[in-house]
């Protein structure tokens, strides 16, 4: 460990990649110790450009660096050997952890880092066992990483880090390939560290994981755009919007109310309760929900009594029944490993169900030529669709479906030009696949399906790993694709997607648990039982029970923020909340909580 | 469509075969394989087979597990017996079929090899499931560091052998995914001619390779982020010692080989 200096100072720092991109544009930053940062931005705003200059692994063009305790560059001159030095006080986890981990054993990954530091074993093994008890992994020490979780592999990367005591642990997207519940583990943990006096360097676009943070830095286009703690950042709600970042649930509802700006959902209610509503009470009044339309003609997709295995493992599926209407768009909820992507197997043909079956279109797939008869009918976008690009060209990607069914050249550029024009990518056809933004090449393995004209498309967690602009610009495309009358079915982890569609599907742990309209899924009967198997309601649904449990009246089971904001204002009688001041706000900065 | 990849996979159990020093395990299972391959008839066949079986028991390796990581090579092994059968002219013939006929000698070689063989895979798995690939790199470095001393790097070796093991069932994974989404894209994986299908592999090892790539990347990132600079000051976790256990191993495995010896030498 070295001295008492700061563990990192950059001043002045710019960093140009190869082409001109300026990743960093004359950046200043320091770090003290014991002090958690919080690094926001989207896609290329060079926020993981920072994380590598700040843990010693990219060396800037121009500026002054210095990084526990050592001048590592100075006017934009790296010295290596103080480079290798500072180094071996920093540590790095990023974003995916299949490619942190290096061994086939959780504790010898750990002890790899230890080893190259060259430390005698007893203190190496003491550090192992330190590490996965802070981690929570105790158990896991002999476990292959190959069949964790992501997020129990993210742990195991973090514990392998720690194990070389770092002075500063930088963390660059580190939940952002990871469940719901994987990140909430991570974000434990960090809490934990902070607490323990951890110098933590948090790189992220998720701007609720800021909440915890003792300061925040905006990036924007390698640029400093906003800088304070986090109640003075967020606060500033609409510049964040134009930055790419999502202003977290609490903070848009109290924004929206007039309410004193908070990140804290109990604080909303705890406003919105203090506020007495008028005498026109909504009791048993639930606002006109456009129906969705269920065309009377046959399922498109039914699945009857289907249960599925991978070979020698447990039940995938255990008799499962439901039916896709056309034009329906449906939202499959459910744990990990609750079985939702064998379902969408299932539904494209590539595995056939233990006994039951699956008709798609009128095909049973339970034949060959059924299944190829499916595929013509199912487009089926899997989990990080982007992973499997090829070609040289986006065009030659798109086309290469099309390509095969043989069609004539004529029919094979109509398709792609249809395609790249419902996603939106039309202007960059001759671009590489691999120059495109992560939200962009996503759209691209999209286009790719969509030229292969499906009825059904499939996506499995199509918006995961993405920013805020990629996640809107693909929810913008599927809501284009609905309108177009194309049968959607997504598997989500996102709660609020799934109210936005016109069926839910839940599943936990292999069997169906509910299926019906989202206010039928979310409703009271079945909270405690989604909540129990970890899934919970969408947020604006929270809100209303928990107003409806202090006394409020019923206010229509609001499925989203806008219609949460308008039965609140309607209860309330208007005048309220019309930016006057309430006053009954608590405020509760992170700081005091620390 | 899921590869399957179970090849060098490690099945953690507590037994003195797991326990062993790994720089051991390899010499006396590389001795033991030379001696199955020298092997000529049944007594001695019999004697490997008991000998091998008797290994797996006290590594306490389930049987299946050994099938299942032998398994891709046993379409190689049926192959190379059923050349045998055909293709061996030695002996009387027994049967004739067209311008094929299996003589008394093919039926003998393709019985001795194949069963040479399958011993040998199931005894060199048994490295595989016992050691982890951690202990088999720490065993390559130390024995190939002598080989640092004349320039080769022996330590940058094992350590690239490490990884590739570690990425193997990363890479089928996603070798499998690829030829999913392909193929719901029309790609032809099982039907056309010959030419059709090869033209169809060299989109999914484009992918593949880009995806190599990422991962390469990646795992550069996360090497230097934990400061590996080669084998230079490296210190191990795991201890390797020679002790009553090794000796023990050596002599065992020095016993087979003479009895087998004997074996030759009487019938």
């Amino acid at each position: 460990m070295t001295s008492a200096a700061v563990p990192i100072r950059l001043s002045h720092v710019s960093l140009v990649y190869e082409g001109g991109v300026v990743a960093l544009d004359d950046v200043s930053l320091e770090v003290a110790r014991g002090e958690r940062i919080c690094v926001l931005g989207a896609n290329g705003s060079g926020k993981s450009t920072l994380a590598s200059v700040v843990c010693g692994l990219l060396a800037p063009d121009a500026g002054e660096v210095e990084l526990a305790g050592e001048h590592v560059c100075s006017d934009g001159r790296p010295d290596l050997e103080a480079y290798r030095r500072a180094r071996r006080n920093l540590g790095l986890v990023f974003q995916n952890p299949d490619d942190q981990i290096v061994t086939s054993v959780v504790e010898d990954d750990v002890a790899f880092g230890p080893e190259n530091l060259g430390l005698p074993r007893e203190e190496i093994a003491s550090r192992v066992t330190r590490e996965l008890h802070r981690v929570a992994l105790d158990d896991y020490a002999h476990a292959d990483p190959s069949r964790l979780s992501g997020g129990q592999k993210q742990r195991v990367a973090i514990a392998g880090a720690l194990a070389m005591e770092p002075d500063v642990l930088v963390l660059d997207e580190p939940g952002s390939l990871l469940d719901v519940r994987g990140r909430a583990a991570i974000l434990r943990v960090m809490g934990r560290l902070a607490k323990a006096g951890t110098t933590l360097v948090h790189v992220t676009h998720f701007m609720e994981e800021a909440v915890e943070a003792d300061r925040v830095i905006v990036l924007d286009r390698g640029r400093i755009a906003l800088e304070g703690t986090p109640e003075e950042v967020f606060a500033r709600g609409a510049e964040l919007a134009d930055l790419g970042l999502e202003v977290p649930f609490a903070a848009r509802l109290s924004q929206r109310l007039g309410l004193p700006w908070t990140c804290s959902e109990k604080d909303v209610v705890d406003a919105i309760a203090g506020v007495p509503f008028g005498d026109r009470t909504l009791l048993g009044h639930r606002p006109d929900v456009p129906k969705a339309s269920c065309p009377q003609m046959g399922h498109l997709i039914s699945v009857e009594h289907a249960s599925f295995s991978y070979s020698g493992r447990a039940q995938a599926l255990d008799d499962v029944s439901l039916e896709v209407a056309p034009g329906v768009s449906t939202a499959i909820i459910g744990q990990t490993g609750s079985g939702k992507s064998t379902l969408l197997r299932l539904f494209c043909g590539l595995e056939v169900p233990d006994s039951g079956r699956i008709v798609v279109a009128g095909n049973d797939t339970s034949t060959k030529r059924g299944r190829k008869a499916v595929r013509r009918v199912v487009g089926y976008v899997m989990q990080h669709p982007e992973r499997q690009l090829f070609a040289e060209t986006v065009e030659k990607d798109v086309a290469f479906g099309p390509r095969n069914l043989r069609l004539s050249a004529d029919e094979v550029s109509r398709r792609v030009n249809r395609a790249l024009e419902l996603v939106g990518l039309a202007g960059k056809r001759e671009a590489s696949p691999f120059q495109l933004s992560g939200g962009q090449r996503r759209l691209c393995a999209l286009a790719g399906i969509l030229a292969m004209e499906p009825e059904v498309l499939i996506l499995d967690e199509p918006t995961a790993g993405l920013d805020p602009r990629g996640r809107a610009m693909l929810r913008r495309v599927l809501v284009r694709l609905r309108e177009r009358g194309i049968t959607l079915v997504q598997v989500t982890h996102s709660m609020e997607d799934a109210a936005r569609c016109d069926r839910v599907v839940a599943l936990d742990q292999s069997h169906l648990v509910a299926v019906g309209t989202p206010r039928e899924v979310f409703s009271p009967e079945n909270e405690e039982r989604l909540t129990k198997g970890g899934l919970g309601i969408p947020r604006s649904l929270r809100v209303a029970r928990e107003l409806e449990r202090r006394g409020w009246p019923a206010l229509g089971d609001p499925l989203t923020t806008d219609e949460l904001v308008a039965a609140i204002g309607e209860t309330a009688g208007t005048g309220a909340f019309a930016g006057e001041t309430v006053g009954t706000g608590t405020f509760v900065s992170p700081q005091e909580v620390r | 469509m899921a590869l399957k990849i179970s090849i060098g996979q490690y099945y953690a159990a507590a037994s003195t075969v797991h326990a062993l020093d790994a720089r051991v395990k390899l010499w006396c299972v590389l001795t033991v394989l030379v001696a199955v391959f020298c092997t000529s008839n049944a007594a001695q066949l019999l004697l490997a087979a008991g000998f091998v079986a008797a290994l797996l028991a006290i590594a306490r390796v389930p049987a299946g597990r050994v099938v299942a990581s032998v398994r891709p090579l046993m379409v190689f092994l049926a192959v190379l017996s059923l050349f045998n059968l055909l293709f061996v002219r030695t002996g009387e013939v027994v049967a004739t079929l067209g311008p094929l006929s299996v003589t008394s000698g093919g039926i003998t070689a393709a019985a001795l090899y194949t069963a040479r063989f399958a011993l040998a895979l199931v005894a060199g798995s048994l490295v595989m499931l016992t050691t982890t690939p951690t202990q088999l790199a720490d065993a390559f470095d130390r024995m190939l560091s002598p080989l640092s001393r004349v320039g080769i790097p022996g330590h940058e070796i094992a350590m690239v052998f490490s990884l590739m093991m570690r990425f193997v069932p990363t890479l089928a994974d996603e070798t499998s995914a690829i030829i999913d989404a392909q193929s719901l894209r029309g790609g032809a994986f099982d039907e056309g001619g010959p030419v059709r299908r090869v033209r169809s592999i060299v989109p999914v090892v484009v992918a593949l390779l880009a995806s190599g790539l990422r991962h390469a990347d990646g795992l550069s990132r996360a090497l230097d982020a934990r400061c590996y600079e080669g084998g230079a000051g490296r210190t191990h976790f795991h201890e390797q010692h020679l002790g009553a256990r090794e000796v023990v191993a050596a002599l065992v495995t020095a016993a087979f080989v003479a009895l087998l010896a004997l074996l030759g030498f009487l019938f």
